[in-house]
């Protein structure tokens, strides 16, 4: 474990840049607050309106009663926009020192240069950098951030925004409604293949800041995309809220997969929306790993609604000290011979709580589907705690749902004998965890997946103190 | 051995403070259970089996709590659901800190015989322990197209195939119900079991 220290990464990542900013609304929520953002976005009238009305249902609608604790909320503690200093910059070099600091942390250029097509980059509210590969705007194919195409696309925006997820959905979806700013618009016009991954990096950089992106992806008949969303945000003190709602349509054959890499920083809490709408022998697939924050509520859902269709959900977890990844998924069949399958793999170290909750239902009509859903957990430390929490509504006897999970610890057979093979017992272990989330980081793209590795490895390695 | 047949039990709650093999079984019941495990090498099997007609409800919860060490749960249910019948179930496998080396296993298997029958699973688990193993799983489906095509061949003709896939679905529970019960406890149940299909 010689380079152990280049894998410290609170040295690498835990930094909080300066700030200053152009605007910042006042702390806490109300009509003068909503109607400000969207003055300062100048957005149409139906965009207010629709802020509006959502921030009236989120006051009404009560928290959840159910999942992980969420009372040390304190929505008025908290800024519901910023909007940094430099506004779109064209290139990479037009981007200011320190945001370029930032993001040269992360790696993105080199990532950029070797096989990205895009960068959306996000830094604080409002998109900063975006570069939009040549190539896909010969196909097509619009990859901005969602406020740019409000003003751009007021048309697409309008037909889709909050069909698939309501403001009324549950009360963060409201919030989100109400105060969204940033996220990307994705669209990808009919039989475009879209042959590299869409990127975009998130980060929180301002203390007691909730980011409330707002994602939309159409995928049109026949078409098919990769997104990838990397999170990675500084160390605070104070609570910081992450409230996000991210729509995604499927149109007949089309394929679309969304990854997620979520690293906030031990004091965020993320409470995600995220719904995909599944037509006739079309394919989504979500890819949700969860690392950082405190507290994560996440439950990526697929609507199957046309015949055929296919939606996969592969979810990862990882709770350390302080932690509860609340995450699962939900998938809906409407239609004949849909089907579905469920991954998720969990692991609990150091009094981290790792929870999968999941609703599979099988609607009336949906004949000769399938299902399958497979949890495993692992548990490191007597401290820690796992749980399962399925449910499955079956409307429709013609049909065949399965579902399986396992919760165990390390085995200690074959730790014995990766250490009689001259391994300490910190590499085994993480050898081993490595090897259970596999799965999983194998259909991440690469530099992800070595990402991923190598954070499991840094964490397990944490525990030697 | 024990042998503890819910039906004829007034009780919901079920401690277990000694070491042994017990087996409990449930036939058409609705309720809600709660197993508390607080000995050591207690070997606890819970049965049951649930046949829904015409509009019957029934609604289960099952709690295996391991609140001792070295201990072993082992739940299976199957439901078999005819006409507009729904079944509801919540299993849930709780492990204590205390409950370190247990071995616990939940599993639901349900066969839907009509396009109005619900089945509502959710087989839960909560562990707080460590150096634990622990499985659930679940299946809902129809009567598999194959294995009555087979039967079929063999000019068997649906009615009777149906049967005895359906036998061959329960006689998982009830071999192990042969060993425990006595004579008498088995044929009774055997009995009641069948008349209600």
């Amino acid at each position: 474990m010689a380079n152990r220290k280049n894998l410290n990464f609170k040295q690498k990542y835990g930094f909080s840049m300066p700030k200053s900013y152009l605007f910042r609304a006042k702390k806490g929520l109300n009509k003068q607050i909503v109607e400000s953002i969207s003055k300062m976005k100048g957005e149409p009238s139906w965009m207010l309106e629709y802020r509006l009305k959502s921030l009236e249902i989120f006051f009404k609608k009560e928290m959840p009663k159910w999942g992980a604790d969420l009372s040390k909320i304190d929505f008025d503690d908290i800024y519901y926009y910023i909007k940094p200093m430099e506004s779109q910059a064209k290139s990479w070099k037009d981007l200011p020192k320190e945001i370029r600091n930032t993001y040269d942390r992360l790696g993105i250029p080199k990532a950029e240069k070797d096989f990205l097509a895009g960068v959306n980059a996000q830094y604080d509210s409002e998109v900063v950098y975006e570069s939009v590969n040549k190539h896909l705007e010969k196909l097509g194919v619009i990859f901005c951030d969602m406020d740019t195409a409000l003003k751009k696309y007021p048309d697409i925006v309008k037909e889709y925004f909050g069909t698939l997820i309501p403001a009324h959905d549950n009360k963060f979806a409201a919030l989100n409604s109400a105060v969204w700013s940033g996220g990307s618009f994705v669209y990808v016009p009919k039989g475009v293949d879209v042959k590299m991954p869409l990127q975009a990096y998130f980060r929180i950089n301002s203390d007691k800041f909730g980011q409330f992106e707002r994602t939309l992806i159409i995928a049109e008949e026949g078409s098919n995309v990769h997104y990838v969303e990397g999170c990675t945000a500084p160390v605070y003190t104070s609570n910081s809220l992450h409230s996000a709602v991210v729509e995604i349509f499927v149109k007949k054959g089309a394929k679309v997969r969304y990854t997620t890499v979520q690293n906030w920083s031990s004091n965020v809490y993320n409470l995600v929306t995220k719904r995909a709408k599944a037509e006739e022998n079309s394919i989504m697939e979500w890819i949700d790993c969860n690392i950082g924050s405190c507290v994560t509520m996440k439950y990526p859902s697929i609507y199957l609604n046309g015949k055929g269709a296919r939606g996969e959900v592969l979810s990862l977890a990882y709770a350390a000290k302080g932690q509860h990844q609340d995450a699962g998924a939900k998938v809906f069949h409407f239609a004949p011979n849909t089907s579905s399958r469920i991954i998720s793999k969990s692991i609990s170290r150091d009094g981290g709580r790792t929870s999968y909750r999941g609703l599979v239902q099988v609607r009336p009509g949906a004949v000769d589907s399938t299902v399958f859903v497979s949890c495993d957990a692992l548990i490191l430390d007597e401290k820690s705690r796992s749980d399962t929490y399925p449910t499955m509504l079956v409307k429709e006897s013609d049909t065949h749902i399965q579902h399986e999970a396992t919760v165990e610890k390390l085995g200690e057979d074959k730790l014995f004998y990766m250490m009689s093979r001259g391994l300490d017992r910190y590499e085994s272990e993480s050898l081993l965890v490595n090897g259970f989330i596999e799965p999983i980081t194998k259909e991440i793209p690469l530099e992800y997946s070595v990402e991923m590795n190598r954070l499991i490895k840094l964490e397990m390695t944490g525990s030697v103190g | 051995m024990s042998f503890i047949y819910l039906n004829k039990n007034k009780k919901t709650t079920y401690t277990f403070n000694f070491p042994g093999k017990y087996t409990v079984f449930f036939n058409n019941i609705s309720g809600d259970y709660k197993f508390l495990i607080k000995s050591k090498g207690v070997d606890l099997d819970i049965l049951g089996i649930i046949v829904g007609k015409n509009d019957n409800i029934f609604n289960i919860k099952t709690d295996q709590i391991h609140d001792a060490p070295k201990s072993k749960s082992n739940l299976l249910v199957k439901g078999i659901l005819y006409d507009k019948s729904k079944f509801i179930f919540r299993g849930l496998i709780k492990i204590e800190k205390t409950g370190q080396k247990t071995k616990a296993y939940q599993k639901n298997q349900n066969l839907l015989m009509s396009k109005d029958a619900f089945v509502d699973t959710k087989p839960y688990l909560e562990i707080l322990a460590d150096d634990v193993y622990c499985t659930h799983g679940s299946t809902t489906g129809k009567i598999d197209k194959d294995s009555l095509y087979y039967l079929n061949t063999r000019s068997i003709e649906n009615k009777k195939a149906e049967g005895l896939i359906i036998r061959g679905f329960l006689n998982e529970v009830l071999v192990i119900l042969k060993q425990v019960a006595s004579q008498q406890e088995y044929l009774l149940i055997q009995k009641e079991v069948i008349n209600n299909l």
